[in-house]
C-alpha cells in the first residue's frame, strides 16, 4: 500500500512539474488580450506612428505618419495577425536633392505573430516589402526603384499600448530589413487602438 | 471459502488501484481543465470573454459594424474624416465599452490623424521604367558593417593607394548588353551629384572586378573632380557615405574614354536597366 500511495504521490508530483512546465511555455507565447482577457475570434487594430523613418546608410526616408492595420487572432493560446494595409503620409528624405516619388508595401498582407524575449512581448512581422522611388536629378537614387524587404520585431508597450521599432527590438527578436545589400534601420512608436469589436478597449499582450 | 477469500483479496486490491486511477485520471482531467493553472489564453476568462462578445447589445455590434468600415477609410484617408485615424475610437466611446471597468479602458495614446492623402506604390509602368536595385554587389576586399554601410578602407581612398576595391556581384539580367559602374557621393555636393569613378563597357559575363584593375574593354569616365580616374578624398575631419553602382544596362551605351560620368549618368536612368547599389562609409580624420 505505501508503495503504492508513493507511486500515486510521485505521478502527482510529476503532473505537477508538467504542468509548470506547460504553463511557462505558455507565458512564452503571448497572446492578444483586451481588457485583460484573450481575444476570441479576430479583431482588426491600427497603428499609427507620427514620424516614422527607413535608414539606408547615408541617406534617411521619412513618413509624418505611417499606419499598420492589422487583423489580429489568438491560434493556440499564441497571438498571430496579418498586417493588410500599410498607409504612408507625406514621404520624404533628408537629403534635398532627393525626394520619394513613390512609396508602398507590396505584397500584403503580411503574417505577423507575437513572441517573448526576455519577458518583453514583441510583434513580428514577417515578409515586409516596401518598394521606394526616388527622385530628383542630382540624387544618387534618381529614378531607382529601392525595395526595402525582410522581417521586422517591435517591442509592445501594455501600459502605453503602443508598438516600437527600432535597431534593439530589431536585435533582441533576429529580425531584420534589408536594402541595397545592407541592413537598414526602422525607427517608429506606434500608439495602438482596436476597430472592431472592442474599441475604446484596453489592448495587451501576455 | 479460502479460494473465494483470496478471490476477495485479489479484488479488494484491484479495486483500490482502480479507485485510485480514477481520483489520478480525475485530477488530471481538473488540471487539464484549469489549464494548469497556467496564464495561456485558454484561461477561463477567455469564455467570460466570448459570452460578451456573443451577448453583445444590438447597439454594441451596430457600433462595431459601423467601426468595420472606419478602420479601412482610417487606414487609406479616404473618406470624409475618416483620416482621423484616432477619432474613430473617440467618437465611439459613447456606444463602446459596456461593462469594461475603467481600468480596462484604453489608456493608450490614440492613433494620429494622418494629413494628405497617402503615398501611392509605384505603379507597373513606373516599375518598369525604373532603374530597378536588384543585382547583389558588394565586395571581397571590405569588411562587412555590422548594420551600418561597410567601411571603406584607406587603401581606397587617396589616405592610400586610392584604387578602386575589388568589386563583386550577382543577378545581372540575362540579355544585358552592358554594364557600367560608378562610385558616388550619396549626399549631392553644392547641391549636385558628385561622381568619384565610372567606368563603362564592362562585359556582361563578367562577375566582378578586381581591386585597381581595370576589366577589359573597360572606358573611364570624367569624374566630378575633373579627372579621368578614380578618386575617393573627403574634406580632413568629415565622414561620407559613398555609393557604389553597377548599372545592368539592356541596350550599350558604349561611350568613348573620358566621357562626361553625369551626363552618362542621365543616359543610364533613360534607358532604365537594374542596378546593383552598395553603400560604404569612410572617415577621414
Amino acid at each position: 500500500m505505501r508503495t503504492k500511495a508513493t507511486a500515486i504521490g510521485t505521478a502527482l508530483v510529476a503532473l505537477v512539474a508538467l504542468c509548470a512546465v506547460f504553463a511557462t511555455s505558455a507565458s512564452a507565447a503571448p497572446a492578444w488580450k483586451f481588457e485583460t482577457k484573450s481575444l476570441e475570434g479576430s479583431e482588426v487594430i491600427l497603428g499609427g506612428a507620427l514620424e516614422s523613418s527607413l535608414t539606408i546608410p547615408g541617406l534617411t526616408t521619412k513618413c509624418e505618419n505611417f499606419l499598420y492595420k492589422l487583423t489580429i487572432k489568438n491560434e493556440a493560446g499564441t497571438g498571430k495577425g496579418e498586417v493588410t494595409e500599410l498607409p504612408l503620409y507625406n514621404c520624404t528624405t533628408d537629403t534635398a536633392a532627393c525626394s520619394v516619388s513613390k512609396i508602398g508595401a507590396e505584397k500584403l498582407p503580411w503574417p505577423s505573430h507575437l513572441t517573448t524575449v526576455s519577458t518583453t512581448p514583441y510583434i513580428i512581422i514577417e515578409g515586409v516589402r516596401v518598394s521606394i522611388l526616388y527622385g530628383g536629378e542630382e540624387c544618387a537614387l534618381n529614378e531607382t526603384l529601392v525595395p526595402v524587404t525582410g522581417s521586422a520585431g517591435g517591442s509592445i508597450n501594455n501600459t502605453t499600448e503602443t508598438a516600437t521599432f527600432n535597431a534593439s527590438t530589431l536585435s533582441a527578436t533576429g529580425t531584420s530589413l534589408k536594402a541595397l545589400s545592407t541592413k537598414i534601420e526602422w525607427n517608429g512608436v506606434f500608439p495602438t487602438e482596436a476597430f472592431q469589436w472592442h474599441r475604446e478597449q484596453a489592448i495587451s499582450v501576455s | 471459502m479460502a479460494q473465494r477469500t483470496g478471490d476477495k483479496r485479489l479484488l479488494t486490491p484491484s479495486a483500490k488501484s482502480a479507485s485510485a486511477g480514477v481520483a489520478l485520471a480525475l485530477a488530471l482531467a481538473v488540471l487539464l481543465l484549469a489549464g494548469c493553472g497556467g496564464g495561456s489564453s485558454s484561461d477561463t476568462s477567455e469564455s467570460t470573454s466570448s459570452s460578451a462578445s456573443a451577448t453583445a447589445t444590438p447597439a454594441q455590434k451596430g457600433s462595431a459594424a459601423k467601426a468595420d468600415a472606419a478602420p479601412a477609410n482610417a487606414a487609406t484617408g479616404k473618406g470624409a474624416g475618416a483620416g482621423a485615424a484616432g477619432a474613430p475610437g473617440k467618437t465611439s466611446t459613447a456606444s463602446v465599452g459596456g461593462g469594461s471597468g475603467g481600468a480596462g479602458k484604453k489608456h493608450g495614446p490614440h492613433v494620429a490623424q494622418p494629413k494628405g492623402a497617402p503615398e501611392q506604390a509605384p505603379s507597373q509602368a513606373e516599375v518598369s521604367s525604373a532603374t530597378v536595385a536588384d543585382i547583389a554587389l558588394s565586395s571581397p576586399s571590405l569588411a562587412p558593417g555590422s548594420g551600418e554601410a561597410p567601411p571603406l578602407t584607406a587603401a581606397y581612398t587617396c589616405d592610400g593607394r586610392d584604387e578602386w576595391p575589388a568589386l563583386s556581384w550577382s543577378g545581372v539580367p540575362a540579355g544585358s548588353a552592358e554594364l557600367i559602374l560608378y562610385a558616388m557621393n550619396i549626399q549631392p555636393v553644392e547641391g549636385k551629384l558628385f561622381v568619384d569613378w565610372a567606368v563603362a563597357g564592362i562585359d556582361p559575363a563578367l562577375t566582378g572586378i578586381e581591386a585597381g584593375r581595370l576589366p577589359k574593354g573597360g572606358v573611364v569616365g570624367t569624374n566630378s573632380y575633373g579627372k579621368q580616374g578614380y578618386e575617393i578624398c573627403p574634406p580632413a575631419g568629415s565622414g561620407v557615405t559613398y555609393l557604389f553602382a553597377l548599372y545592368a544596362l539592356p541596350r550599350a551605351l558604349s561611350p568613348r574614354p573620358g566621357f562626361d560620368a553625369r551626363e552618362l549618368r542621365r543616359q543610364i536612368l533613360e534607358v532604365s536597366g537594374n542596378v546593383g547599389l552598395y553603400p560604404v562609409a569612410y572617415s577621414r580624420g
